[in-house]
């Protein structure tokens, strides 16, 4: 982290603008995204968050859709990683108050409340947690004595904070203190600081159902709201990750939820918009239920619409109905009722095809609550000057969904539209980059590996080892002796130092060891402390200050794994110290120096796709002078786009491709290559070769480039359903668009239109939501309503995903008298042409009787499918995976979710999955933030702990090429194995599958393993 | 290749046990591949007999070395210098190996740690599968390229026999019937007519039934 | 007569289950002190060479550590880490020696209750086997040379 004076300091007579940094507000997931894209693209960035430690909402939930994974171990690497980004200023517990200047050139004023804590010396103990439970703050939720008293167990900084209103004896509490980390006097900080942009992600708040009297949350015991819920079943929640009731502590057998509690309403405290997530969220609760806790508690699901809208949602939500049984009703139940005696909970609601109310018990009930702006937010878009739209959430550009009212001002996350965490991620890249186009990159940096002093060489040097073992206060040297440790390392063959340090972390005692490391001319070291995991870094700039590689330390965990988890066995934890650090001890002697390997980077772009995706991608990274060669198979540039006339919000499409079209076409920095195919392609990412045929003539040239963006789109379906192509007025929904735009006339002789929903999609075949068509088949409604107010327009559906503010055309739809009428994959709608007339056939739920509606129109939402030929031949390629339905596979659908497996490989757009031109054009810029990430290295980075074959040993049996999980060995052309390092991930599942031993894992080799086993086992004296 | 198989450890023991010096010999050649006797083998087997020995309350000293190639005597030759400093050898090649190596350190009593089971290949990563029997007159050219005499149960060499059902042999259910895949391959290169002909018996002198086998090559002889 | 005290190897991932250790201790969650872990990037790395020579060099009972079934970060070390462990398994059981001193044992990052739990019951577990049937000559084997 960079010192806090360096950017502190008002430098405002200073303007070049390479001193400025990039403010990013608020530290959830999209804040934390931007703030390291945003610094390893060699910005300097300030994060701050009003809250004590960062990481936001997700922090608290238990397991994320779709992949339920435990979001500690997702979210985890991204907070480890913001203590360790050179140009990153964390600042928790800090607020904007004033924002001057304009884009390029702002000034804010910052305020840093007191965490009367000095994080510097703050080991994270726990002793004054310990001592004063009621100072420290809590975990929301149910509980407010969560295990630990940091938020969540990896707390970034990996420090506590004070309450001083709950402390009355401050001397105490500085006597519990044995780091002596707690300063009483601490103020609040003002700086003022230069800006060139900020980002905004401060997110939003969950609903509060307490102000619902008729669902009794925050009154009944057994209702909790979906969040509160994430908290009973987490791992670090109130009952240790046991799902049971509040009221009784018992496991629940019945379990409902009911969606939309505050959100798609008109009543008191409701919100008109939809919050995009509940339905995700409340599908991944049931089905955790069911996976953890157990098969045969009964999960309902009350909900008005399923939206699973997003990329294989439709399938996750299969899977809850299907493989899990969860029961789905479609009902918006009124009320719920406690028994006051069993606190069981009574459900009344009515069901669409029964006139019937009817009413169930439950054993717990959630509210699915979506999200709030808070007024907090109000105040401080109105600091910032910035435009918010009807429901106070950032209003931002049409086009541009990252852009707000006020240039130089970015928004991403929550705060722009409700929004899940991959969609975050993706804005957040994309906010980073925008942010980025106002500041050149940082040329040098303090504290950057440049400035270490060279290594020295210790090949044929006897090992002499240094030990020093950290007390860690009380932590650890209260717990075992120390001393005892240091005489037993001292008697250790090799060691030449053995010595005790204090707070081992802090920069007193890292200065002794690294003078003690020079003047003994010290070439391996032992540090006795904490967890490698949190301190492993540390100590390898350590050896690197000394010059020392970075690989000859062992950091041997005495506290997280010791001292802290045998309390009361003073004896046991000794013994088990002496045998850590002689495994270290033994270990640390079979350490090699390792390098890093770098190869300069190539700073071209590929971008493939000449769509409004890929054009957006290659002029967000020419206008910051990086090369682009955008490279399109058909004749023109424009792609899908240019077949759609006009958005929901009411743009024009055309102008603005035309617009498009006509910059990237004329930037110098953009090589446009039409009728283009990729015909090779080789090298290691930051170095690809890719060769392509060009033109009419097919000429062969070959393009070296860094990065890779992938930007070729979809294919508009068209499936053989409901007579489309067998009649001129049955059309898709792109027809339909462009007649309304181009024979208004015709739409105002039509007296009824039918539009039919999800046709091939959410089908066998394909089973995926096309996440486009409601809005559309609403878009064309709309306009149709505008020209010609009379028309009946009927919109057969089986589910109405007008996600986020989509829902309020939804509503303008229904005002208008659209006609909404639901129909069942089991039972769809019958078209019929008869004498040139169309008919359509349906059974309507609620009047539970077939109606025939003869039409003069037939709009077919067709959706999109995915441009399989394209993806598979490049997916061979480039070696890159495709998902069951054929689009890309991203790396991880959660937190990388624009980046590809293949290091150096990017998509965006519809080769994605379904989306709008604007979420497309998010992607697209999020693509090309995460690209300048990478190019901006200038280096790349290959990494130690890599497998390396020793050819003289090798088999070439080949079992290392099929058990490598990514593929990365060949047999080559010598006859035996050879594993790029570039590519290679550092797994050592070949090293541990050779059986010719001819494979070793760099930094975890078999002679160091085993000198491990044997420090364990040796005689200890 | 020869693929091999590790021998029940009680096998082994029953071997080893009067000696306190071994030499544990891998192979890195076929049986490396096959994942039976190459460098991680020997280094499991020698841990494991360690366990044995450490149990009986006994110490011995097991010496792992791997060669290129047991079959070959060149190779052999890197035993010698450990060779007055053990009691015995223990081989993890295939009978070529051991063989080798028993002739060329006639004086030291030399046991196999591996069955050497059949001329294969790897179907998948940890599966093999006999191909060839090595009969010296090789049919394979005029059945399609599968082998009748490795494939076919009863080496049959006008088959199928009437133990054939739905393309599997009758010895087992996973078995595939070899000639139903000569007749579905012949038929897919159009060469039906070949299964037509009548086999003739083979001449099984080829396969060594006139004795052990033996090729010389004169221009390579020194 | 002295308490049998066992030693105990854990190999641990260090994505899940080295940090699992990590919280639990962070929670002052008390398990065994037998338990001593050896830190490797993914399950995967562990051979079963390892682990046989852990027992080798004295110890009592080897678990392997690592994330959740499907939730890797090598996408299946883990899964080749089991099959490993049941490999070590067969040899144990042909050496006359108990299957249970080896186990392979999930978990996510998040679950230091979890990982306190599984060492106090593989401790237990091991505490009923007794010593290892080596145990009385196995400090003589330490000296001797490793090769590969």
């Amino acid at each position: 982290m960079q010192n806090h004076k360096d950017i502190l300091s008002d430098k405002s007579k200073n303007d070049k603008s390479k001193d400025k940094s990039v403010l990013v507000i608020g530290g959830g997931v999209g804040g934390i995204r931007a703030a390291l894209d945003l610094a390893e693209s060699r910005r300097n960035v300030i994060l701050i968050d009003k809250s004590y430690s960062i990481g936001g909402l997700m922090t608290q939930l238990d397991r994320t859709f779709p992949t339920n994974n435990c979001d500690l171990c997702t979210v985890s690497p991204h907070l480890s990683e913001t203590t360790r980004q050179l140009h990153l200023d964390l600042q928790p517990m800090t607020q904007l108050v004033e924002l001057t200047g304009e884009a390029g050139n702002f000034i804010a004023t910052l305020v840093t409340e007191p965490r009367y804590i000095d994080i510097e010396k703050c080991t994270a103990c726990g002793e004054c947690h310990k001592h004063f439970p009621d100072a420290v703050r809590f975990t929301p939720g149910l509980d407010p004595r969560a295990p630990t008293c940091m938020r969540y167990p990896q707390a970034t900084p990996y420090s506590f904070s004070i309450d001083m209103e709950k402390i009355t004896d401050i001397k105490a509490l500085q006597k519990v203190c044995r780091a002596d980390a707690i300063n009483a006097y601490d103020t609040p900080k003002k700086t003022r600081v230069e800006l060139a942009s900020v980002v905004l992600s401060v997110g939003a708040q969950l609903f509060d159902p307490a102000v619902l009297d008729n669902f009794g949350g925050g009154q009944f015991d057994n209702v909790m709201t979906g969040l509160e819920y994430e908290r009973i079943m987490s791992a670090s929640g109130p009952f240790q990750g046991d799902l049971v009731r509040v009221s009784d502590k018992k496991r629940p057998k019945k379990v409902a939820w009911i969606q939309c509690v505050g959100s798609r309403g008109i009543n008191k405290a409701d919100v008109p918009y939809c919050s995009g997530v509940c339905c995700m969220y409340a599908l991944k609760e049931a089905i955790v239920t069911k996976e953890r806790f157990a098969e045969n508690i009964e999960t309902t699901i009350f909900y008005m619409d399923m939206r699973t809208y997003g990329k294989d949602y439709e399938l996750y939500f299969n899977r809850a109905k299907n493989d899990y049984d969860i029961r789905m009703v479609r009902s918006r139940p009124h009320s719920i009722i406690e028994d006051s005696k069993t606190k069981n909970l009574s459900i009344t609601y009515a069901l669409e095809e029964e006139a019937l109310q009817k009413t169930e018990e439950f054993d717990m009930v959630v509210l699915s609550t979506g999200f709030r702006i808070p007024e907090t937010t109000l105040d401080l878009a109105n600091r910032l000057g910035l435009e918010l739209n009807s429901h106070h959430f950032a209003r931002t550009d049409h086009f541009n969904p990252v852009k707000t009212s006020k240039p130089g001002i970015y928004a991403c996350g929550v705060i722009e539209s409700p929004k899940d965490i991959p969609e975050t991620i993706v804005q957040a890249s994309a906010a980073a980059s925008m942010a980025a186009v106002h500041l050149p990159v940082v040329i040098d940096s303090s504290g950057a590996p440049e400035i270490f002093i060279p290594e020295r060489d210790i090949s044929g040097e006897k090992s002499r080892i240094g030990v020093f073992v950290c007390d860690c206060g009380f932590e650890i040297g209260g717990l075992i002796k120390v001393d005892k440790l240091i005489e037993f390392a001292k008697n250790r063959k090799d060691v030449v130092v053995s010595q005790a340090v204090g707070y081992g972390c802090s920069r007193d005692s890292m200065e002794i060891i690294e003078g003690l490391i020079k003047t003994h001319n010290l070439n391996r070291v032992v540090i006795g402390g904490c967890s490698p995991r949190t301190h492993e870094t540390k100590f390898q700039d350590l050896l690197r200050r000394a010059g020392l590689n970075k690989y000859l330390v062992e950091i041997v965990n005495l506290r997280d794994q010791d001292t802290w988890a045998h309390i009361g066995q003073p004896k046991e934890s000794q013994d088990k110290a002496f045998k850590l650090l002689h495994a270290g001890i033994s270990g640390v002697r079979k350490s090699r120096p390792l390098i890093d390997q770098t190869l300069p980077m190539n700073q071209n772009a590929l971008v493939l796709g000449g769509g409004v995706t890929g054009m957006t991608a290659a002029l967000q990274l020419a206008n910051q002078d990086i090369k682009v060669y955008l490279v399109e198979r058909g004749p023109v540039l424009g792609g899908l786009a240019m077949s759609i006339q006009k958005t929901i919000e009411g743009d024009d499409v055309g102008p603005f491709m035309d617009k498009l079209v006509e910059i990237v076409l004329a930037h110098k920095n953009i090589q446009v290559l039409t009728k283009s195919i990729i015909v090779d392609h080789s090298g290691i990412p930051g170095r690809f070769k890719t060769g392509i045929q060009t033109g009419i003539r097919m000429n062969y040239m070959q393009l070296s480039h860094g990065v890779t963006i992938l930007a070729t789109g979809a294919l508009p379906n068209r499936p053989d359903s409901y007579g489309l192509g067998t009649h001129v007025n049955i059309t898709t929904q792109l027809e339909l668009d462009a007649m309304i735009e181009d024979a208004p006339e015709k739409i105002k002789t039509m007296n009824h239109v039918v539009m039919i929903q999800c046709v091939g999609s959410r089908e066998p075949g394909n089973p995926n939501c096309s996440r486009i068509c409601c809005q559309t088949s609403i878009k064309n409604a709309l306009r149709i309503k505008a020209i010609n107010p009379d028309a009946q327009i009927f919109i057969l559906y089986r589910d109405i995903r007008t996600y986020g503010f989509y829902e309020d055309y939804y509503m303008e739809a229904r005002k208008k008298d659209v006609k909404f009428i639901r129909f069942s994959l089991d039972n769809k709608p019958i078209v019929r042409v008869e004498n040139d007339q169309v008919s359509v056939f349906v059974d309507d739920i609620i009047l539970g009787r077939k109606i025939q509606i003869q039409t003069d129109y037939l709009a077919l939402s067709t959706g999109m499918i995915a441009d399989d030929e394209t993806t598979e031949d490049l997916s061979m390629m480039f070696h890159l995976p495709r998902t069951a339905d054929h689009y890309f596979l991203e790396d991880h659908v959660k937190l990388r979710p624009v980046d590809m497996s293949v290091r150096g490989f990017f998509i965006a757009g519809t080769n994605h999955s379904p989306r709008t031109i604007r979420e497309s054009i998010t992607q697209a810029l999020a693509a090309a933030g995460r690209a300048q990430t990478l190019l901006a290295k200038k280096e790349i980075e290959l990494g130690a702990a890599i497998a390396k074959v020793d050819g003289s040993k090798c088999a070439a049996c080949l079992i290392c090429v099929r058990s490598c999980p990514f593929s990365i060995p060949f047999i080559n052309e010598d006859g035996y194995s050879q594993i790029d390092p570039a590519k290679c991930h550092g797994c050592g599942v070949c090293a541990a599958d050779c059986p010719a031993k001819a494979i070793q894992l760099l930094a975890y080799e078999d002679d160091q393993i085993l000198a491990k086993l044997d420090g364990l086992f040796g005689e200890l004296n | 290749m020869i693929t091999a198989e590790q021998k029940p450890l009680n096998e082994i023991l029953d071997y080893i046990s009067p000696y306190d010096r071994i030499i544990l010999v891998g192979c890195n050649e076929c049986v490396t591949v096959c994942a039976a006797g190459g460098r991680k083998e020997v280094g499991l087997l020698a841990s494991a007999l360690h366990l044995n020995f450490l149990k009986h309350g006994r110490t011995v000293e097991i010496k792992e070395i791997t060669l290129e190639r047991q079959c070959d005597p060149e190779y052999a030759e890197e035993l010698v210098s450990e060779i007055d400093r053990t009691d015995a050898i223990l081989s993890m090649a295939c009978g070529c190996g051991v063989q080798t190596i028993a002739a060329r350190y006639n004086e030291k009593p030399v046991f196999p740690a591996v069955n050497t089971k059949f001329m294969g290949a790897s179907v998948s990563q940890g599966i093999w599968e006999e191909k060839c029997q090595g009969c010296g007159d090789c049919l394979l050219g005029i059945t399609g390229g599968i082998c009748p005499v490795a494939r076919c149960s009863k080496h049959l060499l006008n088959g199928p026999c009437g133990g054939t059902s739905k393309g599997m042999c009758e010895i087992a259910p996973d078995v595939d019937c070899a000639w139903c895949l000569i007749w579905e391959r012949l038929k897919a290169l159009g060469m039906e007519k070949r299964y037509e002909e009548i086999m003739e018996a083979k001449d099984f002198r080829a396969a060594g039934g006139g004795g052990p086998r033996r090729i010389i090559r004169k221009d390579l002889s020194l | 007569m002295k308490i049998f005290e066992p030693e105990i190897v854990a190999f641990c991932c260090h994505y899940c289950a080295y940090t699992a250790a990590d919280m639990a201790g962070s929670k002052r969650i008390s398990y065994p002190a037998n338990v001593k872990i050896i830190r490797v990037p993914c399950t995967g790395k562990v051979d079963a060479i390892h682990i046989m020579k852990a027992f080798e060099k004295g110890a009592d009972g080897v678990y392997v550590a690592g994330c959740l079934q499907g939730d890797c970060h090598f996408k299946n070390g883990n899964t080749r880490a089991k099959y490993r462990v049941e490999q070590v398994q067969i040899i144990l059981g042909d050496l006359g020696w108990e299957k249970q001193r080896v186990a392979m044992i999930n978990m996510s990052a998040g679950m230091g209750e979890r990982f306190a739990r599984t060492a106090l019951e593989f401790t237990q577990t091991i505490k009923q086997l007794g010593p290892s049937p080596i145990k009385i000559t196995h400090t003589d084997i330490n000296q001797q040379a490793i090769r590969f």
